[in-house]
C-alpha cells in the first residue's frame, strides 16, 4: 500500500494564494480542548463499535444466557460451539466462495467501467454529455424493488444462453449461471458519479501536458488521471464490495441451485418464520463481516479521503 | 456499435412483449427420465436438506422411476418474490409450497393447479386432515393446496406462577383471563416485572385474529365481497387488548416483540401468553425445568378458537409433468414427509394420524394444538390477502398506543382493504 498522500488540490485551491504557514501554538488544540475532543471522539467510537461488540458476545451464548432478563453482557459460558455449529448449518464454505467470486467481480467491473464513465463525463466533450449525466443522477433514484422483475426479465430472455434461441425464447437465460449474479449489478451510477467529481477535480494542465506529449485518451485516462484518484477507487471499490457482499435477494433469486448460492442465503438459514436461532446468526454474522472489516482496514486511509474530497465541485 | 446496441434491446423489448410461452420447470431430460422442480421454504439448512434430499426424496425416486426432483430452498421472507419472479418468467416449479392465505391469489391469477382431476380431493381428504386446515387449500369450491405442517397460535400459561397467585387452572374464558391477567401482573413502583398477559411476542395481526375468531368474528364476509373484521365482534375483540394494555397495565407497549430470542413466560417476565406452539421447544432449550410448568389454553371469548398458519403444497398449471408433479404432492403431503417437517421444526403436523406418533406425544404444546384442530381458523379468504396482511399490525398498534379507537383503526383497515379488494 502507498504510503503518500496523492496529490489531490481542487482547482480552486490551485489557484487559491497559499495560507501562511502556522504558528506552532495554534496548531496545537489547546489542553482543554484537546481532552474534550477525546472524549467526545472516544464516547463515538464507543457508540459505533458497542453493536460489534453485543454480536460477537451474542454469538458466544448459550441458549440458557440468552433466556436471562435482564441480558447479561458478558456470557456465562463462553460457548465457542455455536461457531462450530453454526458453520455445520449450510455449506458455508461454497456460499463464502461464492459470495467472494460476486464481490470481487462487481468491484472489477465497476472500478474499470466507472472510471471511463466518469473520465468520459468528466473530462471528454461531447453532445449530450449533461443530459447522460443527469440520466446516470436520474437513475440514483429507482429504488431496488421495482427493477426486480424487469431485470429479472431482461435475464431470463437473454438470447442465446440457456437454451434459448435468437429471440430469448425456449431456455432459462442467464438463470442459474454466473452471467445473472455477476452482470447485472456489475456497474452503479453511484460509481460512475463519484469517479466524475473525482475527475472534474484535477487540473487541465496534466491533459495538455500529456497529449503534448502524444497520449491518446486512453493513455491519458490510464496513465495520468487515474492514478491520481485512488482514494475514488478505494471508495468505489469498498463500497460496491460491501454492496455485493450483502445482497441477498437478486442472487436468492436467479439461482435454483445450491451450490450457486451466496453467504447471506446461508445466515437466512438462522432466521425462520416466527424464530430466530440468535446465537448461530450472530456468529454466522461475525464470520460473515470478517472480509468486510478486513477490507476496511486495509483502504481506510483512502476511504476516509474519498469521502472528504467526494464533494460536488 | 450503436446501432448493433439498439438492435439489441429492441429485440429485447420485443420478446418481453411477447406473451409467454407456457413452459413448466420440469421436462423431459434427454435420458427419458422426468425432472420435477421443487420450490420450498421448508427444510432449511443442512438438517433440512439431509431430511428432504436424503431421506424422504429419494423414496419417493424409488416409488417413482424415472422421475427426479431438483429442489430450491428460498425462505419465508423472500417466498413472494421467488415466486413473482417465476410466474412473470414463465419458469414457475412443478411442485411449490406457500403459507396459509396465499393461495387463493395465485390459484385465482390461475398459476396453480386444481387437484381435482388428479384424485386429490377435499372429501376424501377430510378424513385424514382436519376440515378446518383443509379449507385454507381451497379457492372457489377447488382444492389447490394440501397441508404439509401448521403452526398454531394458543393461549400459554405458567402453571407455577398461577398457583403462586392462588390459580389452579388456566382461565376458561375472556373474562377470566383478564381477572387472571390483572391478578399476575407485577410491578417494582411503575417498572413491569412480570405482565400477567404478555399479547406482544407475537405479530400483532395474528394476536388480532386470534381474539378475533375467538370472538365468533371472521376476516371476510361469507362471500368474500368486503373485510368483516371491523364487524361488531372485531371491534370487540381489538377493545378487549386495548382495555388490558392501556387501562389494566398488563403488560407495557415495547416490553416484547416478535423477534425476541426467550419468551417472557420461558423467563419469568410474563405469566400468560398468547403464543405460538414452538413455546414448549424454545423452554426445553434454554430451561427445561420451565417447559415442565408451560401449560396450554384455548382462548375463549364467546368460542374456543385458535389462529393456524401453516405451509401447503401446490402445483403449477403450467407444469409439463403433472401426474408427476401431483404424485409429489402426494407423497410431500403424506403422514410421513409431514412428521419430518414437523419434527425439525418443532411443528404441528397436519396429519390426524399422527396424534399418536412418539413426536406430538412428547411434545404437549403440539399434542394440544392437534387435539384442537377442529377449533383451528386459517388467515386469509381473498386473492388480494398478501397485500392487505401487511396493514394490520400498524391498525392494531394505532389502537393500543389510543392514536385511534378500536372502531376507528379497523374502520380504516377495512377501507384500504376494501380497495385493494376492488382494484383486482
Amino acid at each position: 500500500m502507498s504510503t503518500t498522500a496523492p496529490h489531490l488540490d481542487a482547482p480552486e485551491a490551485q489557484t487559491a494564494p497559499s495560507a501562511p504557514p502556522h504558528a506552532p501554538q495554534s496548531r496545537r488544540p489547546k489542553p482543554v480542548a484537546r481532552v474534550v475532543l477525546h472524549v467526545v471522539l472516544a464516547l463515538s467510537a464507543l457508540t459505533m463499535i458497542l453493536p460489534f461488540a453485543w454480536m460477537i458476545l451474542t454469538s458466544l451464548k448459550t441458549p440458557a444466557d440468552l433466556a436471562q432478563f435482564p441480558p447479561s453482557f458478558l456470557p456465562e459460558d463462553w460457548a465457542w460451539s455455536n461457531y462450530s455449529e453454526a458453520l455445520q448449518a449450510a455449506p458455508f464454505a461454497t456460499y463464502f466462495r461464492n459470495s467472494m467470486i460476486i464481490s470481487v467481480g462487481h468491484t472489477v467491473i465497476t472500478v474499470v467501467f466507472g472510471a471511463m464513465a466518469g473520465y468520459a463525463l468528466a473530462r471528454v466533450q461531447f453532445r449530450g454529455r449533461e443530459l447522460i449525466f443527469l440520466a446516470f443522477v436520474a437513475m440514483l433514484m429507482i429504488p431496488t424493488y421495482t427493477k426486480i422483475v424487469p431485470q429479472f426479465l431482461i435475464v431470463k430472455f437473454m438470447p442465446l444462453f440457456g437454451g434459448n434461441d435468437i429471440f430469448g425464447q425456449g431456455g432459462s437465460g442467464w438463470l442459474d449461471s454466473w452471467w445473472a449474479l455477476i452482470v447485472p449489478g456489475g456497474l452503479s451510477p453511484f460509481a460512475i458519479f463519484l469517479f466524475r467529481q473525482f475527475y472534474l477535480s484535477l487540473p487541465k494542465e496534466l491533459e495538455e501536458a500529456a497529449r503534448l506529449d502524444g497520449a491518446g485518451e486512453l493513455a491519458i485516462w490510464a496513465r495520468v488521471y487515474t492514478p491520481l484518484i485512488k482514494p475514488a477507487i478505494a471508495t468505489v471499490s469498498l463500497l460496491t464490495f460491501q454492496d455485493s457482499w450483502n445482497n441477498f435477494l437478486w442472487p436468492l433469486l436467479v439461482t435454483t441451485r445450491d451450490d450457486l448460492r451466496v453467504i447471506q442465503v446461508g445466515l437466512a438459514v438462522f432466521q425462520q418464520e416466527g424464530t430466530t436461532q440468535w446465537a448461530y446468526l450472530m456468529a454466522g454474522t461475525t464470520l460473515a463481516t470478517v472480509p468486510m472489516v478486513l477490507l476496511f482496514l486495509f483502504a481506510q486511509r483512502y476511504f476516509i479521503q474519498g469521502f472528504t474530497n467526494a464533494g460536488i465541485k | 456499435m450503436r446501432s448493433r446496441t439498439t438492435g439489441a434491446l429492441a429485440a429485447l423489448a420485443v420478446t418481453a412483449a411477447v406473451s409467454l410461452s407456457a413452459c413448466g420447470g420440469g421436462g423431459n431430460a434427454a435420458d427419458g427420465t422426468t425432472e420435477l422442480k421443487l420450490l420450498t421454504p421448508i427444510f432449511e439448512g443442512e438438517s433440512g436438506k439431509q431430511v428432504l434430499e436424503e431421506e424422504l426424496l429419494p423414496q419417493f425416486e424409488k416409488e417413482n422411476p424415472g422421475v427426479t426432483v431438483s429442489v430450491d430452498y428460498t425462505d419465508y421472507g423472500s417466498l413472494n418474490e421467488k415466486l413473482t419472479t417465476s410466474i412473470a418468467s414463465g419458469l414457475v416449479p412443478d411442485v411449490m409450497m406457500m403459507g396459509v392465505g396465499w393461495i387463493e391469489g395465485f390459484a385465482d391469477k390461475g398459476v396453480l393447479q386444481g387437484l381435482g382431476e388428479f384424485g386429490i380431493d377435499y372429501d376424501e381428504l377430510s378424513d385424514e386432515v382436519t376440515a378446518e386446515v383443509l379449507d385454507a387449500g381451497m379457492w372457489e369450491d377447488e382444492l389447490y393446496a394440501v397441508p404439509i405442517m401448521l403452526d398454531t397460535r394458543i393461549g400459554i400459561a405458567r402453571k407455577d406462577l398461577l398457583a403462586e397467585a392462588g390459580f389452579d387452572e388456566p382461565p376458561a374464558d375472556w373474562e377470566e383471563m383478564r381477572e387472571y391477567a390483572v391478578a399476575l401482573t407485577e410491578r417494582d413502583g411503575d417498572k413491569l416485572q412480570q405482565a400477567g398477559l404478555d399479547v406482544m411476542t407475537l405479530d400483532p395481526r395474528q394476536m388480532f385474529e386470534v381474539l378475533l375468531f375467538s370472538n365468533g368474528g371472521s376476516l371476510f364476509n361469507d362471500d368474500l365481497s368486503a373485510p368483516a373484521f371491523n364487524s361488531p365482534e372485531g371491534v370487540e375483540a381489538l377493545q378487549y387488548v386495548v382495555d388490558l394494555v392501556r387501562e389494566d397495565r398488563v403488560e407495557d407497549i415495547g416490553y416484547s416483540s416478535a423477534d425476541v430470542d426467550t419468551y417472557p413466560v420461558v423467563n419469568g417476565r410474563a405469566a400468560m401468553m398468547i403464543g405460538h406452539n414452538d413455546v414448549w421447544v424454545k423452554a426445553q432449550a434454554s430451561n427445561p425445568k420451565v417447559a415442565e410448568q408451560l401449560v396450554p389454553f384455548m382462548v375463549d371469548g364467546t368460542e374456543e378458537a385458535m389462529f393456524h398458519g401453516g405451509t401447503l403444497v401446490a402445483m403449477s398449471a403450467r407444469s409439463q409433468e403433472k401426474e408427476a408433479a401431483a404424485a409429489l404432492l402426494e407423497f410431500l403431503t403424506s403422514a410421513e414427509a409431514s412428521l419430518a417437517a414437523s419434527e425439525q421444526r418443532g411443528n404441528v403436523p397436519a396429519r390426524t394420524e399422527l396424534l399418536e406418533s412418539d413426536y406430538v406425544q412428547s411434545n404437549p404444546m403440539v399434542q394440544f394444538a392437534m387435539e384442537n384442530l377442529d377449533k383451528a381458523h386459517p388467515e386469509g379468504g381473498v386473492p388480494e390477502w398478501l397485500e392487505i396482511r401487511g396493514d394490520f399490525a400498524a391498525a392494531v398498534e394505532a389502537a393500543l398506543l389510543g392514536q385511534k379507537t378500536p372502531q376507528e383503526a379497523l374502520d380504516d383497515l377495512a377501507a384500504d382493504a376494501q380497495a385493494a379488494m376492488d382494484r383486482s
